[in-house]
C-alpha cells in the first residue's frame, strides 16, 4: 500500500516535469527556427547586363523582406550553358535550399535542374524556361505576347510598305523563338508587311552588329528591323548608326540600358519593348520562399508585365521608372 | 481497467467525490481568473502598445522630416552661394562651380536657363552634354522668386548618364537685368537613403508623397510600379498630419514646411501588438496547464487524507444504520477534522447502543409490570372474598346490598381491563377506585370512611390504570388503625402543568425507611399490585420526574401522591 503510493507520487512528479519541459520547449522552438536562414541561389544567364542587375535588385528586395540568404551567379557568356550546369552542381554541393534559375538552353540545362530537384532543392524558373517537369514554378514575361507587342509597334508606323528584317538570338533559347513566333503571327495577315530576312546570331553586340550590317547591305529595301533581346538590340543600334540609316530605318528593339535609351533619344532605335526584370527577381525569390515554407503555390506560371516605350513617351513619370533603374 | 470501471460506475451512480469537486472548482476559478486577467491585460496592453507604436511611428517620421528639412535647407544655402557666384567673373564662376561639384558628390549638375527656358550654361562632373536636349527635365518654368523643389526625375542632359535627381531651382536677376533661372540637380539617392534606412517595427517603412497623394519616393517603388505592391494613396491624400489607424495599419503623416512633400510612415499593429499578446496568451496557457496539474495533484493528496477517510467514515455510518446493535467502530485516521468526526461518531455509536439497550430493558420491564398489574387485578383471593361476601349477603337476605356489590365488582373488572389500554381517563380511574372502596366497605363493615375531592377540570386527562386502587388497598390493609374509625381522603387536582392524585389516610403512619422500602421492594400482598409497580409504570410512561411521593408521620397518617403530566385523550392517541 505504502509502496504503490510512493510510486504514484513519483510518477505524478515526473509527468509534471515533462509538461514543464514541453511548455518551455514550445516557447523556444519558434525562436530557434528564426535563427536558421534559408539559402537561395540565383543563377542567371549573365551578371553584367542592366537587365540582370535589375533582376538582382528585385531578388534582393524579396530576400531582405523574407530574411533569406541570397547569392547571385551567372556565366560571363550568355551562351555558356555548360558553365550554368556547373553552377547548379556547385549549388547542390553547397546544400542550398532553393535555386532561382534562368536557363540559357531549354534542353541542355534540364538534366542539371532535375538533379537539383531530386536532391530536394526547390527550383523556380525566371525569364527563360527549361525543359523539366520538376520545376515548381515559372515566372517570366509572356514572350509570345511580347512578340505580339513588337508587331503592334511595327504596324503603328505610317509607312505604306513594311520590309522587315528580324535579328534574333540563339535558336535554342525558348524566349527568342516564342517572341519571334508572336511577332510573325501578329503580322502574318497584314499586306503591308513583308519579312525580307530573318537571322539568328550569338547574343553579343559585335556579332549582332556585324550580322545586321551584312543583312542591311544585302537587303537595302529593309525599312523595319526587329530585334529581340538586350544585346542584339545594341548590335542593331550600332549597325544603324554606322550605316547612318537612322532616319530611313525604324528599329523595334528589346529591353533597355543607358545605351539603348540614348539610341532611342537620338533615333537609331525607335521603340523598346521593356520587360520587368525587377518583378521577375522579386517574384522568383518570393515564390522560392513560399515553397520553402511549404506553402502551396496556386499558380505555377506567372506572367510579368511588358511595356512599349517610344521616343515620345519615354520621359513620362511612369516610364522613367520603367526605363531607368533606381540606384 | 479496474480504475476505469470504478470511474464509470461512479459516474453512473452520479456520485462525485470531494476531491473531484475541489479539483473542478480550483480549475474553474483559475480559468476564470486567467480569462479575466488576460482580457484586462490584453485590453490595456493592446492600448498601450498601440500608443507606443504610434509614438514610435511619429518619432521615425519626424526624424525623416528633420533630416530632409535639414538637407533641403543645406541645399538652399548652397543655392544662395551659387547665385552670388553667377554674378562674378566667368573665371571665378567656373572655378567655384567646378570645386563645388567635385566636393559635393550629391550635386549632379548646375544649369543656368534664360527666362525662355534656353540652356545658357551647364556645369557637371565631366559628363558630356547631349547635342540635342529636347525635353529638358531639369527645367520647369517658374512664376515667382521662391525656391522650387521638383519631384524626383531622371536627368537627361548627358550622354549615357541618367541619374535620378531632384531639381532645386530659383529665379535671379543678372547684372544686365535679365532674369536667369538657376537649377541644381541633386542626386536623389541621398534623400532616398534617409527614407530607406528608417524602419518602424519589423516591417514598417516610410515613403514620400506629394499633396495629391502621388508617391514621390517609396523604398519599394519598383514593386509598386511593377504592380506587385500597392499603397493606400487616397488615404495619404485624405488624412491630415498626425497618426491615423486604419484596419491594423498606422499611417503617420507629416508635411515638410519648405516643399510640397509629405512624409508618410506606415507600420503594422499586427506585428507589434498581436504577436506579443499571443506570446502572453501562450505563457498564461502554460500557467493554466501547470495549475491544472497542481490541483490534480492536490486533489489526489486531499483524496488520500480527507476524501478517502471521509468515505470510510460514511461507509461505517451506513453499516451502523444497517446493523446498529452488532456494529463495532474502528476509528478512522486522516486530517484533524476527520479525526474529530471519527471520535464524535464513535462516542455517538456507544451512546446510541447504550440507549438502545436501556430502551430494550425498559420495554421488558414495562411488559412485565403490565402483566403483573393485569394478573394482580384478577387476584383470586380478592375475588373469592368478595364473592363470599355477596353469597353471605344473599343468604341473610340483604339482596339490595348484594346487587350493589355485584354491580361494583363488575364495574371494577370492566375498568381494569379497559380493552387492554394502559391509560384511561382520570374519571374512569376514580370510578374504579370508588367501586373498590364500596366493595371493601361492605367487607370491613364500615370501619372506615372515605371521601373524594376532585377538581372537575381534571376528569378528562389520562392516567395509568389501577394506580389509585393499590394505594387505597395499602391504606386500608396497612395504614388504618382498625380500632379508630379510619378515614381515607382521595384528592385529584391540577398543579402547574401536572395532575396530582393523592391518597391520604389517618392511620398508623410509616417511618422514612418504610416509605423508601415501599417504593423499592416489590411487595406482593396476597398477589395484589405493589406500590412500586404503580411508581414504575408512571415513570416508564411519563418520565423520571413523575411518579409517587410518600409523606408519612407515625400515628398521624400517610399521604401518597401520584404526579403525572396533563395528557388529553386525543393527544395521546396521536
Amino acid at each position: 500500500m505504502k509502496g504503490s503510493r510512493r510510486i504514484k507520487i513519483i510518477g505524478l512528479f515526473m509527468i509534471i516535469c515533462l509538461m514543464i519541459q514541453l511548455v518551455s520547449a514550445c516557447g523556444t522552438s519558434g525562436e530557434s527556427n528564426k535563427h536558421k536562414k534559408m539559402y537561395v541561389e540565383v543563377i542567371t544567364k549573365s551578371t553584367t547586363s542592366a537587365y540582370w542587375k535589375t533582376t538582382f535588385a528585385g531578388a534582393n528586395a524579396a530576400g531582405t523582406e523574407y530574411n533569406l540568404e541570397l547569392s547571385f551567379d551567372g556565366p560571363s557568356n550568355e551562351e555558356d550553358y555548360e558553365r550554368q550546369n556547373q553552377m547548379i552542381r556547385d549549388a547542390i554541393d553547397r546544400g542550398v535550399d532553393a535555386i532561382v534559375f534562368s536557363a540559357i538552353d531549354y534542353n541542355a540545362n534540364a538534366e542539371a535542374i532535375n538533379a537539383a530537384v531530386e536532391k530536394g532543392i526547390k527550383v523556380v524558373v525566371i525569364d527563360s524556361d527549361v525543359n523539366s517537369d520538376l520545376v515548381s514554378c515559372r515566372i517570366s514575361t509572356d514572350n509570345y505576347k511580347a512578340g505580339q507587342m513588337v508587331g503592334e509597334a511595327v504596324l503603328s508606323g505610317t509607312e505604306p510598305s513594311l520590309q522587315v528584317g528580324i535579328v534574333n538570338f540563339d535558336k535554342n533559347s525558348e524566349n527568342g523563338q516564342k517572341r519571334e513566333k508572336g511577332f510573325r503571327d501578329y503580322v502574318a495577315n497584314n499586306e503591308r508587311v513583308n519579312i525580307v530576312s530573318s537571322i539568328n546570331v550569338n547574343s553579343t553586340i559585335e556579332e549582332a552588329k556585324a550580322a545586321t550590317i551584312q543583312m542591311l547591305k544585302e537587303n537595302p529595301q529593309i525599312n523595319i528591323v526587329v530585334t529581340l533581346n538586350e544585346w542584339t538590340s545594341l548590335g542593331v543600334g550600332y549597325a544603324v548608326q554606322e550605316l547612318k540609316l537612322k532616319d530611313k530605318t525604324r528599329v523595334v528593339a528589346f529591353d533597355s540600358n543607358v545605351v539603348s535609351v540614348g539610341m532611342l533619344e537620338t533615333g537609331e532605335v525607335d521603340a523598346l519593348i521593356v520587360q520587368n526584370p525587377y518583378a521577375m527577381g522579386y517574384l522568383g525569390v518570393e515564390y522560392a520562399w513560399m515553397l520553402l515554407k511549404g506553402e502551396k503555390v496556386k499558380e505555377t506560371h506567372i506572367d510579368t508585365t511588358t511595356t512599349l516605350i517610344t521616343r515620345e513617351n519615354m520621359y513620362n513619370p511612369e516610364n522613367q521608372k520603367v526605363l531607368f533603374p533606381f540606384d | 481497467m479496474i480504475i476505469k470501471d470504478n470511474l464509470l460506475k461512479r459516474i453512473r451512480e452520479r456520485r462525485i467525490s470531494l476531491s473531484m469537486v475541489m479539483t473542478g472548482l480550483v480549475v474553474c476559478i483559475v480559468l476564470a481568473a486567467c480569462i479575466i486577467a488576460v482580457t484586462i491585460f490584453a485590453y490595456y496592453y493592446v492600448n498601450s502598445t498601440e500608443q507606443n507604436a504610434i509614438t514610435n511611428s511619429d518619432q521615425a517620421v519626424s526624424q525623416v522630416e528633420n533630416m530632409i528639412t535639414n538637407y533641403t535647407e543645406d541645399i538652399s544655402g548652397m543655392m544662395e552661394m551659387v547665385q552670388q557666384s553667377v554674378k562674378k567673373t566667368e573665371e571665378e564662376r567656373n572655378d567655384f562651380f567646378e570645386n563645388l561639384i567635385s566636393i559635393r558628390q550629391d550635386v549632379e549638375a548646375i544649369t543656368v536657363h534664360s527666362e525662355e527656358g534656353k540652356l545658357l550654361a551647364c556645369w557637371s562632373d565631366g559628363h558630356e552634354l547631349k547635342e540635342k536636349t529636347g525635353d529638358n527635365l531639369s527645367y520647369t518654368k517658374l512664376e515667382d522668386d521662391n525656391l522650387f523643389i521638383s519631384a524626383p526625375h531622371v536627368q537627361n542632359l548627358f550622354k549615357e548618364y541618367y541619374p535620378w535627381v531632384v531639381t532645386f531651382s530659383q529665379r535671379m536677376k543678372a547684372e544686365d537685368g535679365k532674369i536667369l533661372q538657376i537649377s541644381m540637380d541633386i542626386r536623389f539617392s541621398n534623400i532616398a537613403s534617409y527614407v530607406d534606412n528608417v524602419g518602424i517595427g519589423a516591417h514598417g517603412y516610410c515613403f514620400i508623397a506629394d499633396k495629391e497623394g502621388n508617391i514621390v519616393y517609396h523604398p519599394q517603388q519598383q514593386l509598386i510600379h511593377s504592380g506587385l505592391k500597392s499603397e493606400q494613396e487616397d488615404k495619404v491624400r485624405d488624412y491630415r498630419d498626425g497618426s491615423h489607424t486604419f484596419s491594423g495599419v498606422i499611417y503617420t503623416i507629416r508635411t515638410l514646411h519648405n516643399c510640397e512633400w509629405r512624409i508618410v510612415g506606415v507600420s503594422y499593429l499586427d506585428e507589434l501588438v498581436t504577436v506579443k499578446v499571443m506570446d502572453m496568451v501562450r505563457v498564461i496557457l502554460s500557467a493554466v496547464v501547470l495549475v491544472i496539474l497542481t490541483t490534480t495533484l492536490a486533489g489526489a493528496v486531499l483524496a488520500r487524507n480527507f476524501s478517502k477517510p471521509a468515505k470510510q467514515l460514511a461507509a461505517a455510518m451506513r453499516r451502523f444504520v444497517r446493523e446498529a446493535e452488532s456494529f463495532e467502530f474502528y476509528p478512522v485516521k486522516g486530517t484533524e477534522e476527520i479525526v474529530a468526526l471519527s471520535d464524535s461518531f464513535g462516542h455517538m455509536v456507544l451512546q446510541i447502543q447504550e440507549l438502545m439497550e436501556k430502551v430494550r430493558q425498559e420495554e421488558i420491564t414495562l411488559r412485565k409490570t403490565e402483566l403483573n398489574a393485569l394478573q394482580a387485578q384478577i387476584n383470586p383471593h380478592f375475588l373469592y372474598n368478595t364473592l363470599d361476601s355477596i353469597a353471605w349477603m344473599c343468604e341473610v337476605g340483604r339482596t339490595e346490598e348484594a346487587i350493589e356489590m355485584v354491580n361494583a365488582l363488575a364495574r371494577l373488572f370492566r375498568i381494569s381491563i379497559s380493552k387492554g389500554h394502559e391509560l384511561i381517563t382520570v374519571e374512569k380511574e376514580l370510578e374504579h377506585a370508588e367501586c373498590y372502596l364500596k366493595i371493601q366497605k361492605f367487607r370491613y363493615k364500615s370501619q372506615f370512611r372515605y371521601e373524594f375531592k376532585v377538581s372537575e377540570s381534571c376528569l378528562g386527562y389520562l392516567c395509568n390504570k389501577i394506580t389509585l386502587q393499590p394505594l387505597i388497598e395499602n391504606a386500608i390493609v396497612h395504614g388504618l388503625d382498625m380500632s379508630d374509625e379510619g378515614k381515607i381522603l382521595i384528592e385529584v387536582f391540577e398543579e402547574d402543568e401536572n395532575i396530582v392524585m393523592s391518597v391520604c389516610d389517618n392511620g398508623i403512619g410509616m417511618t422514612e425507611d418504610q416509605c423508601e422500602e415501599i417504593l423499592q421492594k416489590d411487595i406482593h400482598h396476597k398477589g395484589g399490585i405493589g406500590i412500586k409497580n404503580v411508581n414504575d409504570r408512571v415513570k416508564i410512561y411519563f418520565g423520571e420526574q413523575y411518579g409517587l411521593t410518600i409523606s408519612s408521620e407515625l400515628d398521624e397518617g400517610t399521604k401518597v401522591e401520584i404526579r403525572m403530566p396533563k395528557i388529553l385523550e386525543e393527544c395521546y392517541e396521536r
